[in-house]
């Protein structure tokens, strides 16, 4: 019998597995893909001349292995060891509502592959279901989730820069990976023309300067790589690897199983509380269960409630912790995918040196400083760099010493600008389980009908107006605009299936994160979220996660749980 | 970090350009490089050569290595063996066979029998006709964006993208044609250009 089992090891899980070994709790982590190792696992020593294929996945076993996972721009020859095998691990949509579900299956889940953008929700992004009505009301506010900001950046490592912006609250930053000179020029222009936008530095958990408590994880400095996809042997930016498992691991309370795949939670009606989970053994297949006291579920938005969904008793036909009927339901993603580019026709002529690991980001003014003809609002991510070998060779026709002549030359400053946006709670975009249509483990596979709605496009197309326009404003000459949102799933945001609520007839979890329905039940990953606001939102996952493991202990100590 | 990998490609490498026939003239003799590869290759000799050919012609030797010094060809036929799909091979082999046509055509000869400048001349202008993008028939989302563009001659679209990614992602190339620091370790925001200033390689775009 364990104190506390995690189901998952990724950015979640490895946040809360770290603060329930930190309070002293024995704790499990239960992660249903293989094991993998700081440093041995990674591929960053590879140089360009190394990557197999020149970077490339070979067509056949892309289209075999990888159709959904390749729609990921982080995969390739030099980390497809991070991603799961559709043909493996299939799931199904409606034939006209696609949805790329984009994960990694081993120790660390995706915070080994997340591009580490990190920012903080807002006042406003707490209070805006109760304000225009959509999902439920969040059962927390900013002021309360705010100290745990404070706990989780100081541990992780952001690197960012004070703004005072209301709708983009400061953090307890490392200094800033500063703009370079096309970046202060958009900075320039964008502020210029249009009053309340903000061009920042891009704020990111990458350890631009690291301090003594990362050191002592072994964790330094970043070098300026950007290889950082492949895994990062500096241990410069956060995973669950280089990070939060072994900051567990050092409390002596730690234990990891790996290849045991989840199947469901355990319940017993005469005390209402889940006893443990049901595990499948990846590679036997065999099943085996863990007991502990209270139990966290980690397993991300869609795993978590897959997970839920397949855990029914007579207590709980619909899945577990599922009176309300809300889990699996409320998918959200970020709007994503909306890109434009253009090229500087005056740019400064200046160079960096370095491949830093962040850009600019662009915080929200839609329904803040500007009006929107839509709810809620967006913010962009975005890069000034001069044009590179590849576009520099192939952007156009040409061949011999003129083609090598050409990529010899400084390119031309290239600015994209691409926009994230807020997806509304809409209980139809729902996750449910294929009955009878069950995977090599005996699990039902899940079904995801996820689309956009009216609001969702009504903003895709100002994101491109206001993209374009702010590009033109710093003198750029628009080459491409990706005007259609990349299918839901794409901007790996995937939120909402489990969501928080004052009201347990309509929420699944409480201001802690706990159960409504099952005392001893905490989930802290994107399923927990009420809406999505338009940050990044791994950070806040975090935030959740080390407040939660925090009020968990205490009830447990108090005997409540 | 050592890297044993390396090492051991960079000597096979230099036997190879033994076997090819790098003399003291400093030239290459397309069907010896051919000849000296054929062991374990896709393509046939014939296209091998044209391939070697179209190698040069595309990125050839100048104050720099070229495609060939960049053992580009080898690792192409490498890549054809161990990436492509049946399409993209012969996609590839038609387009390989089209540029040797075309050469016997205007020039009674094999292209990689033409000398350089004739081989310049001939493959200019094919390949600003063969590298025309077509609308595509999708509407603009990021997919469109980032796939592969829609060539008028998708086999030559993909030789040339080969040819050209491979060069400049060899090391002779990241050396000297342009700037690679696998650590670049301070990141400086602004530095001044200078007539010495080469682009940095180190993404893949
Ligand atoms: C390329 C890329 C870029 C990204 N960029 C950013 C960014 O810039 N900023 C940002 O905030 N977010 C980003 N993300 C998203 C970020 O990675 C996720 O939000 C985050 O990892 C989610 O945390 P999680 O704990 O919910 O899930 P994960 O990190 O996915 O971890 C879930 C873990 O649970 C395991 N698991 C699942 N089911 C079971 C089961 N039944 N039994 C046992 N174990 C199970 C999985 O194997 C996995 O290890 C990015 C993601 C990707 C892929
Ligand atoms: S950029 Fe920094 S964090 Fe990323 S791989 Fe390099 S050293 Fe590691």
């Amino acid at each position: 019998m364990f104190d506390a089992i995690v189901i998952g090891s990724g950015m979640s899980g490895g946040m809360a597995a770290k603060e329930l070994c930190e309070r002293g709790l024995k704790t499990l982590v239960i992660e249903r893909g293989r094991k993998l190792e700081h440093g041995a696992s990674y591929t960053d020593w590879m140089q360009p001349w190394d990557l197999p294929n020149a970077g490339l996945i070979p067509q056949d076993e892309l289209k075999q292995d990888y159709p959904i996972q390749s729609k990921c721009y982080a995969v390739n020859s030099a980390t497809k060891h991070y991603w799961v095998k559709d043909s493996e691990h299939p799931y199904t949509t409606p034939e006209d509502k696609s949805f790329a579900w984009i994960r990694g299956y081993h120790l660390g889940g995706r915070s080994l592959m997340w591009g580490r953008q990190s920012y903080r929700l807002s006042p406003m992004d707490f209070e805006a279901n109760a304000k225009d009505g959509y999902g439920t009301d969040w059962p927390i506010r900013y002021e309360e989730l705010a100290p745990w900001y404070d706990q989780v950046e100081k541990f992780i490592g952001v690197a960012g820069s004070k703004e005072g912006l209301a709708q983009l609250p400061d953090g307890e930053f490392l200094p800033p990976f500063a703009l370079n000179d096309g970046e202060l020029l958009l900075k320039q222009a964008v502020e210029e023309t249009f009053p309340g936008r903000k061009v920042i530095p891009g704020r990111v958990a990458n350890l631009s300067k690291a301090q003594p408590h990362h050191e002592e994880l072994g964790r330094t400095s970043c070098q300026n790589r950007s290889l950082c996809e492949r895994g990062c042997s500096y241990g410069a930016y956060h995973s669950s690897l280089s990070s939060s498992l072994p900051a567990a691991e050092r409390t002596g309370n730690l234990t990891i199983v790996t290849d045991a795949i989840v199947h469901s939670i355990a319940h017993d009606p005469t005390t209402g509380k889940a006893t443990g989970v049901r595990v499948i053994d990846a590679n036997t297949k065999e099943g085996r269960t863990y007991e502990a006291k209270v139990i966290f579920g980690c397993a991300s938005t869609i795993g978590t409630a897959q997970i839920l969904l397949n855990s029914r008793s007579e207590a709980f036909p619909n899945g577990l912790a599922n009176s309300s009927d809300m889990v699996g339901r409320n998918l959200i993603d970020h709007l994503y995918g909306l890109s434009v580019a253009g090229i500087l026709l005056k740019g400064p002529n200046t160079y960096y040196h370095g491949r830093r690991p962040t850009g600019v980001y662009i915080p929200r003014f839609r329904n803040v400083t500007e009006p929107g003809e839509f709810l809620r609002g967006y913010g962009f991510q975005g890069s000034a760099t001069r044009v590179g070998w590849r576009s520099a060779a192939l952007a156009m026709p040409g061949i011999g010493a003129e083609l090598k002549q050409r990529v010899r030359k400084l390119g031309p400053w290239m600015i994209v600008v691409s926009g994230f946006g807020e997806m509304l709670p809409n209980p139809e975009n729902r996750v449910t389980l294929n009955a009878g249509d069950t995977d090599q483990w005996g699990i039902p596979t899940v079904h995801i009908s996820c689309t956009h709605g009216e609001n969702d496009r009504k903003m895709a197309k100002q994101i491109i107006a206001d993209g374009k326009a702010m590009v033109e404003a710093a003198g750029g000459m628009v080459m491409a605009a990706a005007e259609e949102p990349g299918e839901p799933g794409l901007g790996i945001h995937e939120m909402g299936t489990a969501r928080m609520g004052k009201d347990p007839k309509a929420s699944v979890l409480n201001k802690y994160n706990q159960a409504h329905d099952v005392p001893n039940l905490f989930i802290t990953d994107g399923s927990a979220m009420a809406s999505s606001g338009c940050q990044n939102p791994s950070l806040t996952y975090m935030a959740l996660s080390a407040r939660a493991a925090h009020h968990a202990v205490e009830f447990l100590k108090e005997g409540k749980v | 970090m050592a890297d044993p990998l390396n090492l051991t490609r960079r000597s096979l490498i230099e036997r190879m350009l033994l076997v090819a026939g790098v003399t003291a003239t400093g030239g290459f003799s397309l069907p010896a490089l051919a000849e000296s590869a054929a062991g374990n290759r896709h393509l046939d000799a014939q296209r091998f050569t044209v391939l070697s050919a179209v190698a040069d012609t595309i990125v050839p030797k100048t104050d720099t290595v070229g495609a060939l010094e960049a053992d580009v060809p080898t690792k192409f036929d490498a890549m054809l063996k161990d990436w492509a799909s049946a399409q993209t091979r012969s996609q590839v082999a038609a387009a390989l066979t089209e540029i040797d046509t075309l050469a016997s055509r205007a020039n009674g000869k094999s292209f990689a029998l033409l000398d350089a400048k004739t081989r310049h001349d001939l493959l200019a202008p094919h390949d600003a006709a063969s590298l025309k993008v077509l609308p595509a028939d999708t509407k603009g989302g990021v997919a469109t964006l980032m796939g592969f563009p829609n060539y008028t001659n998708p086999g030559y679209g993909r030789i040339k993208e080969l040819v050209v990614m491979l060069y400049y992602l060899s090391e002779p190339a990241l050396t000297q044609e342009l700037t690679y620091e696998h650590t670049p370790g301070e990141w400086k925001p602004s530095i001044p250009v200078t007539p010495e200033t080469r682009p940095a390689a180190g993404s893949m775009y």
